[in-house]
This record gives structure tokens, C-alpha cells and sequence, in this order.
């Protein structure tokens, strides 16, 4: 422990500083941008899944299948393929193109069945309802449903995001510079692993816990009981 | 795409990597073991213990949530030995999984306990129940029921987690692809052949769980 306190000056020089900050920043962008991504998607999928705004029965179904297969791949398999994907294809994609795509399209997995449960916390009735009023299946999605499914919605989902935050940390394994391959690449130039490891520990806890502490103040404001 | 698919070269890999599959079943059932019980400690710290365990075991689960397990196993396998702990990295990933899992199953035990009636307690105690006759006779079964489907979702979840095992070349069914992959360079096939066993694996798993859950708990549906 007194080795790790001589080491901290040297440690948090300068130049240490710059790396560390910069590969935050990029953990930060790139959780947020895949999430964004994720949850368009995810949205998307929990429309298409959904029988009373798609009829053809087809559509539901592969949106069900990919549902069904990409929430059941671990993320660094699903990393791997799409960054082998990608460098088979004649397409020149970055790795942080590679990372998003990989990290977006598992997520959006999930959020898709997050989504999916949200839409069907509303009683039928009220798109019974809707359709006697001669709305069609996204007017009534956008009139009706999301207004009372947002509040079981949202918790869940940013829950996820909270997920989709620690899964980056996968994305060293493809070599992006962010946090964990920060801490690596410090490691391997002679820091000890308990002050490298241990300093990202904390930045992402700097990442995830103000999520986690929104989610479960939205859940407990947003789950009211005049909700259904 | 000038890229052409050989698929027919990780054929003779299939088996080898089956055999991934079962070291995987096997590491995510310790972690899940291992996990649980360490959540139902806490978890009754959190509900009868005194308020510095409760503290502690209030920090331990606010650290592990909101932090990715990976690097938890890069401290422990990396760190520790610093001071004066060795782990083999079976053992580190599997410590690491089971803490990681330990925090999310206080949170889904504390919800079970919560689930439990004042009265039902209070009926205990009338008829002189010690505080763990309690929790053995009334809590523990009363609760199964209600966790069954929270905890079969966490095994699913844990057989896709222990890929990350791989990365300490600890040598289960990703592991094993890492391996297959280092030997053929076919490395699209190899590593969708990988997903497709996960896919296939949790799909087998939560056939079992649901099946186990409809015929001991009488529970409709519900798994992953």
C-alpha cells in the first residue's frame, strides 16, 4: 500500500493525465453514442415486433429473431464478428465505427425487449380504444401508448445504458484506445496494476452511478400507481 | 465482398468446441452457486444486520454495479498479487464472477425478502421461531417461488458473461474459439460458429430452467 502512495505522483503526471482524460472522454463518447444508436434501433425492433402497428406477420417475425439471437451472444463474441465483418468487407470503418456497431447492435437487443415490455404494461383496451377512434397503429403508438408507457420505459433503459457503459471496457480486446486499454497500456509501461486497474475502477464508477442513481429516482417517481 | 466463407474448415473443431461449451455451463453454475449464496448473506445483512454490516454490504454492491466486471478480474488477477495474493486466472474469473453476481443477487433477494408478509413473520416469532429457524422454514421456501424467474434469467446471463474468461485464456467455449481461431485463421467462421453455440446454449438453458420452473414451482414463463 505505501508502494502505491510513492508511485501516485509519478503516476498522475502530466502526460498520464492527457492518456487517462482522453480515453474517459472517449468511454463517454462512445457508450453514448452506441446507446443512442442502440435505442433507435431498439425502438425500431419493439415497433416492428408489435401486431398491432405491423400486420405482416413475417416482419414480426424477424424482428423477433433478431431479438431472440442477438441478446443471446456474449458481447465479445458479437465484438468479434462485426470487427472481422467489417475487415472482410471492402468498407474502411474505424475501430470506434467497429466498437459502436458492435456495442449498438447488442444493445439495442435489449432495449428492444425493454421496449417491447413497456408497449404491453398498456392495457389492450386502450388500443381498442384508439383503433374505434380510427387512429392507425403508430398514431395510436404515438397518442395513446407512449404517453403511459414512458414511465416503465425509461428506469429499465437507462439501467441498460449502465450496462452498455461497462461493456465497453470490452472494446480494449480490439485495441480502442478507451479506459480499460488506457490502464493496460499504463501497466504494461511499469505502473503497478493495483493504481491503473484501481483508477479506472473509479472513473467508471464516475460513468455509471449517476445513471443508476437517475434510473432509480425515475423509477420510483415515474411508477405511480395511476399508471393502468 | 471478395471475401469467401470457409466454413468447412472449422468442422473439424466442432467437438472441441462443444467441449468449450461444458467448461462454460460448468464456470457459470460455480459463479451462480458461488453468487447466490454470497447474495443471501448479504441480502440478510441488509434486512437483520447491525448498521455498520449493512454499510459495508450497501458499499459492496454500489461498487460492484457500478463498475464492469472485466476490470474487477483485471484487479484481481493483476492487483492482487501486489499484495501477496496469487490467483490462477480459473480462479480469478471465477472469484470475480461470483462477487460480480453476488452484488446483483442481494439486490434480487433483498426484492424476495421484501415480498414477505409483516404478518407471516410476526406468526413466526408467536410460535417461538429462532431468527434463523425463521429464515430457514419461512423465508427460504416462501422466496424460491418468487425468485425462480429472476435467478434462471441470471444464469443465462451468466453463461453469456463467462466469455470474458477468454481474455484471461481461461480455455471454455470462447476461450476455445480464440484457440480454433489462432489455428485455422478463419476467424468470421470461427467466431460466428461461437455465437451460434451461445445462441444454442442459453436457448437449451432456458428450455431446462423453464421446464424446471413449470414442473417444481409451478411458474408459467417468465425465463430469459
Amino acid at each position: 500500500m505505501a508502494e502505491l502512495l510513492a508511485e501516485a505522483p509519478r503516476f498522475f503526471g502530466y502526460y498520464n493525465l492527457v492518456l487517462i482524460g482522453r480515453a474517459f472522454l472517449l468511454t463517454a463518447l462512445l457508450a453514448f453514442a452506441a446507446n443512442a444508436l442502440g435505442l433507435v434501433v431498439g425502438f425500431a425492433l419493439a415497433i416492428l415486433r408489435n401486431e398491432r402497428i405491423v400486420r405482416f406477420a413475417p416482419l414480426r417475425w424477424m424482428a423477433t429473431t433478431y431479438v431472440e439471437l442477438f441478446r443471446r451472444i456474449p458481447f465479445l463474441v458479437m465484438l468479434m464478428v462485426v470487427f472481422f465483418v467489417f475487415q472482410y468487407s471492402r468498407f474502411d470503418v474505424s475501430l470506434f465505427g467497429v466498437a459502436m456497431t458492435a456495442l449498438a447492435l447488442s444493445s439495442s437487443a435489449f432495449l428492444a425487449e425493454i421496449i417491447r415490455a413497456g408497449l404491453r404494461s398498456v392495457h389492450p383496451n386502450q388500443w381498442d380504444a384508439a383503433e374505434a377512434m380510427n387512429m392507425s397503429g403508430l398514431t395510436a403508438l404515438r397518442l395513446v401508448i407512449l404517453p403511459q408507457a414512458w414511465g416503465v420505459i425509461i428506469p429499465p433503459s437507462l439501467t441498460q445504458s449502465v450496462g452498455l457503459v461497462k461493456s465497453t471496457s470490452i472494446v480494449s480486446q480490439i485495441g480502442l484506445m478507451e479506459l480499460t486499454y488506457a490502464a493496460k497500456v499504463l501497466n504494461q509501461r511499469g505502473f503497478s496494476a493495483g493504481i491503473c486497474f484501481g483508477t479506472i475502477l473509479v472513473l467508471y464508477f464516475a460513468l455509471c452511478w449517476p445513471l443508476n442513481l437517475l434510473a432509480a429516482r425515475l423509477e420510483s417517481k415515474l411508477a405511480s400507481p395511476h399508471h393502468r | 465482398m471478395s471475401y469467401t466463407l470457409h466454413y468447412g474448415q472449422v468442422v473439424p473443431y466442432l467437438t472441441y468446441l462443444a467441449g468449450g461449451a461444458w467448461i462454460t455451463l460448468q464456470l457459470a453454475a460455480f459463479a451462480f452457486v458461488i453468487g447466490s449464496t454470497v447474495g443471501l448473506l448479504c441480502a440478510s445483512v441488509l434486512e437483520y444486520g447491525p448498521k455498520p454490516a449493512r454499510a459495508l454490504v450497501r458499499a459492496y454492491v454500489l461498487f460492484v454495479l457500478n463498475t464492469p466486471l472485466l476490470v474487477q478480474i483485471f484487479f484481481l488477477y493483476f492487483a492482487l498479487p501486489d499484495f501477496g495474493v496469487v490467483l490462477g486466472s480459473y480462479q480469478a474469473v471465477l472469484i470475480g464472477m461470483a462477487l460480480n453476481e453476488g452484488a446483483y443477487m442481494t439486490q434480487i433477494q433483498r426484492a424476495g425478502f421484501r415480498s414477505i408478509r409483516r404478518v407471516e413473520v410476526d406468526a413466526a416469532e408467536t410460535l417461538g421461531f429462532s431468527r434463523w429457524q425463521t429464515i430457514r422454514y419461512l423465508i427460504v421456501p416462501h422466496i424460491a417461488k418468487v425468485l425462480f424467474p429472476p435467478l434462471s434469467n441470471q444464469y443465462i446471463i451468466l453463461t453469456m458473461t463467462s466469455s470474458i474468461a477468454a481474455i484471461f485464456g481461461v480455455e471454455e467455449l470462447s476461450g476455445r474459439t480464440y484457440n480454433v481461431d489462432a489455428q485455422t485463421f478463419r476467424s468470421l467462421e470461427v467466431f460466428s460458429v461461437s455465437a451460434l453455440y451461445y445462441v444454442v446454449l442459453t436457448l437449451l438453458a432456458s428450455g431446462a430452467l423453464y421446464a424446471l420452473g413449470r414442473y417444481c414451482f409451478r411458474i408459467k414463463g417468465g425465463v430469459y
